[in-house]
């Protein structure tokens, strides 16, 4: 180092300056001390701290979303796919001319060009201008070439079959959620797993992203759906609805062997692609959510009951009573006087006594437990969001008159899947086998093939020995040959089935509603060995509205297609002269006989209803004596008010009167029956014009009680307004259309 | 009097550490600049270190006493020039500091008053040698000061200004100011501060002094400063995050990256290790520079070589202090590291003085 210099130079300073020098060295190294302190302090005590304060405002964590999955029908078709389209987005401090751009860009899309500048002015650096565009439209955007706008690619769910099986593929929202049908059932399983995008974010909020996480894409669903069956039944169900003008209609094919659901089509039906636009009415799934009462179809299970428990035999003879039977103070009569019939008959001609008649010999408390057996009463376990119970009470809760009215189909609320079901145990040699509708599941990005999928059929139970269903299918069968449902004789194949035509439940009011039926037909083919299952039902239709002139044909020409479709072997001849015969009669049968099948064609209330005693001595003989034309067959319509009592006590405004070519028709008789009396009595009141409900609550009001014939308005009452009824007399009012 | 001068004589040592301090500096301004729009600042660096040392090798062969003897001139001349800045003077960055003089470019008198001030202070000062200094010759010094510092003050340019008082308070000291006339010092500056903070300051300066307290209270400015500062400090750790890797200074958190707030760039990335070897290197200068000080010939080189770490110390300290958040904002830069022309010129232009007050330590 240096000589010993300083020595000589300082003599030259003053003594005190060396001193003060020191000191400043002192205040010099204890300063660098002091920020060495405070940068161990920052760096390394509370390093932790500040390394999460700087990533909580450079990094942000993105969602990135996954790939939602596919659905695919049986066959391995596309039914739901996702297609990466272009979404519209603006950095709005980079555009120079705002009101410009938005003029411009509402042009393309055809809106408001003030709404288009107000997504712009709500930020400065990001705003959705438009998202999801078609092809088209992105592409006339790019050609725009404007300052600031961008382009995001964006997954969007395609149908590519549109309104194919709308219901039930359901629809996804703008975010990839599923809003319905297997969409929704299982959109844990389509979405996939969002993967995780690390951004940084600089200063001035600009990102530079970096994927952490790849995103997982969804399983691929296979559902049971044959896309060319549903689409059988999808074509046919709207052709069959223009024809009847029913308002609604469902159609369920099933395989009866295994529980799947081969097509199920609900209409009127919507576009999944633009969901938007329809209403939601159209969006829910009517063969899986909707409850009505059954009718006719549901006397499958109360003669299988019977016959599985030994009560009676298919040829056994019952005594049908002359078409009419009461049970506790309720009157229920045949749309024939049928004598006595075999227990085969009552199935093929829809006799309501006849089925009362075994129902009462079941009891309630086994009848009860075969309809629960057959799957009614509880979800079937299909799987579609929104599925309904239906409507089976347990038979402690049942009125002593339940067992009468579900025997016929009535005071049971069914979904079209439910009486599939219960159709598929018969033609499955009494196995009921729950519906089933997604086959399986397959990873994603690999396209399913038929032999990918496990088809395995769901937990089967016995309901009736093979025995019991061979017999019913025999019945079934003769049926469509025999009795109410020849409009579902097939080329080439045998079928069975079973007609129903019931009073739909208004949805305003809960209760029935004297004009709307729904007309259904349950059956399956071929007998022996049968394919499918096949259930239709039209919500009411206009003019003809029974089972078996509307429900019946639908359900022949979709099983016609349908086993053609799947190849079935004939087990007929396919021009069979007896089949050709048979249906050629049907169209006469059904014009001479009017209705083939109906429910318990009237009611007739005795007592009073809200009294719970016992039956009634039948002291009027009024019903008795009158012999209702055909053509007050064709209109007597069930007037099931029984049900509720509190139904009874409300008014109830008159029904739409249905345009139909027989209302003109005037009734032929007055057959209401006056019984005399030597006492003097009251003025009977004015009935005409009302409706049957609205005249029953007036009567009871005047405590004067009525007998009901026919459906509709009231046309004619005896004793005629203003005139006495004599004491304990009874006034009848005849209801037409 | 015989004057030698060799450059066997010439400071080595404190020249390795000085450009050892320059490299890192270099290499930092590449670091925070490279993703910028400033990328490739670190070259100018490079020519303005080239330049400084040329400057510096310049001024070492100046006798110091020339420069003692003649500075009366320069300080008047840099006094017209200051007067001159409000009425011919450059308007930049919202104040008035610059005269455009042709075929030199822009010329800033405040920067080089800061050199003359030393200068100036170390002659009047040792001129009055052997007796301390009397009140007389106290408000002398404070006049040779206050003059350009008021001018200074005016344009606005507080950050400069303030450097100038560093050297006024170490030579008036050095020069035997009593105990007594020190408490009187201190004791006039804590009348005189209010006076200062309601008449002198304007707002946006009281901001940064009361945001360096509480930095809370503005997050988006000059706290905000403050703020982003200690995250980047502290998120670098000991070892610190990896050269070009500090996410504060990549992603533009930090401000003036590469000029003021180079020390936390510098923190960021390198840690606890850089940045305290850093600090160590500055150390050593600085006591290379007083070692120097006390082997000066005379009392003048002594109070020359002082005065400027004085205004270095100053610096340092408080920029340093401003990144650790430990004083408040205020736009000083820290030598030899920070990138700029004129910092880089008066910081090897003062340690030109240095070295030449020590080549000519051996006089008579």
């Amino acid at each position: 180092m240096e000589p010993k210099s300083s020595a000589s130079s300082s003599a030259k300073k003053t003594p005190n300056q060396n001193r003060r020098i020191y000191g400043l060295i002192a205040f010099l190294f204890l300063w660098s001390c002091l920020i060495a302190v405070r940068l161990f302090s920052l760096q390394v005590v509370r390093y932790g701290e500040f390394t999460q304060r700087a990533a909580r405002q450079q990094q942000r964590t993105v969602e990135v979303s996954p790939r939602r999955g596919m659905i695919y029908d049986r066959n391995g078709h596309e039914l739901a796919m996702t297609i990466s389209v272009d979404s519209v987005f603006a950095v709005p401090s980079e555009i120079p001319d705002q009101a410009n751009a938005a003029d411009l860009i509402a042009g393309v899309l055809q809106t408001d060009p003030r709404e288009v500048l107000a997504r712009i002015q709500s930020s400065r650096n990001f705003a959705w201008i438009a998202r999801k565009l078609d092809a088209t439209a992105s592409q006339r955007i790019r050609g725009l070439n404007l300052k600031g706008i961008y382009f995001q690619k964006e997954s969007k769910r395609y149908y590519p079959k549109s309104e194919l099986a709308a219901q039930v593929l359901g629809f996804v929202g703008l975010d990839d959620e599923g809003l319905g049908g297997i969409e929704k059932k299982f959109d844990d399983t389509l979405r996939g797993r969002p993967g995780k995008m690390l951004v940084s974010v600089d200063a001035r909020q600009r990102s530079l992203g970096r994927v952490e996480k790849q995103p997982e894409p969804g399983s691929n669903i296979v559902l049971t759906l044959d896309e060319k069956i549903q689409y059988i039944a999808e074509r046919e169900l709207e052709r069959a609805m223009q024809e009847t003008q029913s308002e609604a209609g469902t159609v369920v094919v099933q395989d009866p062997q295994t529980g799947e659901i081969l097509a199920l089509a609900s209409h009127p039906t919507f576009n999944p692609n633009v969901f938007h636009t329809a209403s939601p009415q159209l969006l829910k799934n009517r063969a899986v959510s909707d409850i009505y009462e059954p009718g006719s179809t549901f006397k499958i299970v109360t003669v299988a009951a019977a016959l599985q428990e030994n009560l009676a035999k298919p040829e056994e003879m019952i005594d049908c009573q002359n078409g009419s039977i009461t049970i506790f103070g309720h009157r229920i009569r045949d749309h024939k006087p049928f004598g006595v019939l075999s227990v085969s008959q009552i199935i093929q001609q829809s006799s309501d006594v006849g089925a009362i008649k075994l129902a009462l010999r079941l009891g309630e408390s086994r009848f009860d437990q075969y309809i629960r057996a057959f799957g009614f009463g509880s979800q079937t376990g299909v799987e579609l969001p929104g599925e309904t119970r239906g409507m089976a009470k347990p038979a402690n809760r049942w009125t002593k008159s339940s067992i009468g009215s579900i025997a016929m189909g009535q005071e049971v609320g069914v979904s079209s899947v439910q009486l599939a079901s219960m159709v598929s145990a018969i033609a499955n040699d009494g196995v009921y086998t729950p519906p089933r509708i997604v086959a399986g599941m397959v990873a994603p990005r690999t396209t399913p093939t038929p032999q990918a999928v496990v088809f395995k059929p769901a937990e089967q139970r016995r309901v009736i020995s093979p025995l019991t269903a061979v017999q019913l299918k025999k019945m079934l069968e003769d049926t469509v040959l025999f009795g109410t449902g020849k409009k579902a004789i097939l080329d080439g194949y045998t079928s069975a089935g079973k007609t129903g035509t019931a009073q739909k439940v208004d949805t305003k009011t809960g209760r029935y509603s004297t004009w709307a039926h729904i007309a259904s037909f349950a059956g399956f083919a071929p007998v022996n060995n049968p394919a499918v299952t096949v259930y239709v039902s039209l919500d009411s239709p206009r003019g003809v509205h029974h089972g078996g002139d509307v429900a019946a044909p639908l359900f022949g020409r979709i099983t016609q297609q349908v086993l053609a479709y799947l190849n079935v072997p004939h087990d007929a001849d396919v021009r069979h002269s007896r089949y050709l015969q048979l249906r050629a009669a049907a169209k006469n049968a059904d014009l001479s006989e009017g209705s083939p099948d109906r429910l318990s064609d009237t009611v007739e209330f005795y007592g009073d209803l809200t009294a719970d005693a016992g039956p009634v001595p039948a002291l009027s003989t009024s019903a008795n004596s009158s012999k209702p034309t055909p053509n007050e067959q064709e209109r007597a319509k069930v007037i099931a008010a029984s049900f509720t009592p509190e139904q009874k006590t409300q008014p109830r405004s008159v029904d739409p009167p249905m345009p139909s070519a027989e209302t003109s028709a005037a009734p032929a008789a007055a057959n209401g029956t006056v019984i005399l009396d030597s006492e003097g009595g009251r003025v009977a009141p004015a009935f005409l014009g009302k409706s049957v409900r609205s005249a029953m609550v007036a009567a009871q009001q005047a405590g004067i009680e009525i007998d009901v014939i026919g459906s509709g308005v009231a046309r004619e009452q005896a004793p005629a307004p203003g005139q006495t009824i004599p004491p304990g007399g009874r006034v009848t009012v005849r209801f037409s259309r | 009097m015989r004057r030698f001068a060799s450059y066997r004589d010439f400071d080595w040592t404190l020249l390795g550490f000085v450009l050892l301090i320059c490299l890192i500096g270099i290499v930092q301004i590449y670091s925070a600049s490279v993703t910028t729009k400033f990328a490739g600042v670190h070259t100018k660096q490079i020519y303005w270190v080239l330049a400084g040392l040329v400057a510096m090798f310049l001024i070492s062969f100046i006798d110091y006493h020339k420069l003692l003897e003649n500075v009366h001139w320069a300080y008047l001349l840099l006094l017209g020039a200051l007067i001159a800045v409000p009425v011919i003077g450059v308007t930049a960055l919202g104040a008035k500091r610059w005269i455009r003089l042709p075929g030199v470019g822009l010329f800033q008198p405040s920067e080089w008053m800061k050199l003359v001030l030393i200068i100036a202070l170390a002659q009047y000062i040792s001129s009055l040698n052997p007796r301390d200094v009397t009140w007389t010759d106290i408000f002398k010094a404070l006049a040779i000061v206050g003059l350009p510092l008021a001018l200074v003050l005016k344009q606005p340019d507080l950050g400069t200004s303030l450097t100038f008082l560093p050297a006024l308070g170490l030579l008036l000291f050095l020069g035997g100011m009593k105990p007594k006339q020190i408490a009187a010092f201190a004791l006039a500056g804590l009348l005189i501060a209010p006076v200062v903070w309601f008449k002198g300051l304007k707002d946006y300066q009281k901001d940064r002094l009361v945001n360096f307290v509480h930095p809370e209270n503005d997050p988006k400015g000059s706290g905000y400063q403050i703020r982003q500062s200690l995250i980047a400090v502290g998120a670098g750790g000991i070892w610190g995050k990896g050269m070009a890797q500090g996410s504060q200074t990549q992603l533009n958190y930090l401000p003036v990256t590469h000029t003021d707030f180079i020390y936390a760039t510098l923190a960021e990335e390198q840690g606890f290790v850089g940045a305290s070897l850093v600090l160590l290197l500055y150390f050593v200068v600085l006591m290379r520079l007083v070692q120097n000080a006390q082997m000066a010939a005379d009392r003048a080189g002594t109070l020359l070589i002082m005065g400027i770490a004085a205004v270095l110390v100053f610096h340092i300290l408080v920029n340093v202090g401003m990144v650790v958040g430990i004083m408040p904002v205020t736009g000083i830069p820290l030598p030899l590291m920070s990138y700029g022309g004129s910092s880089v010129m008066f910081t090897f232009l003062a340690l030109g003085i240095v070295m030449n007050v020590r080549m000519r330590r051996f006089v008579n």
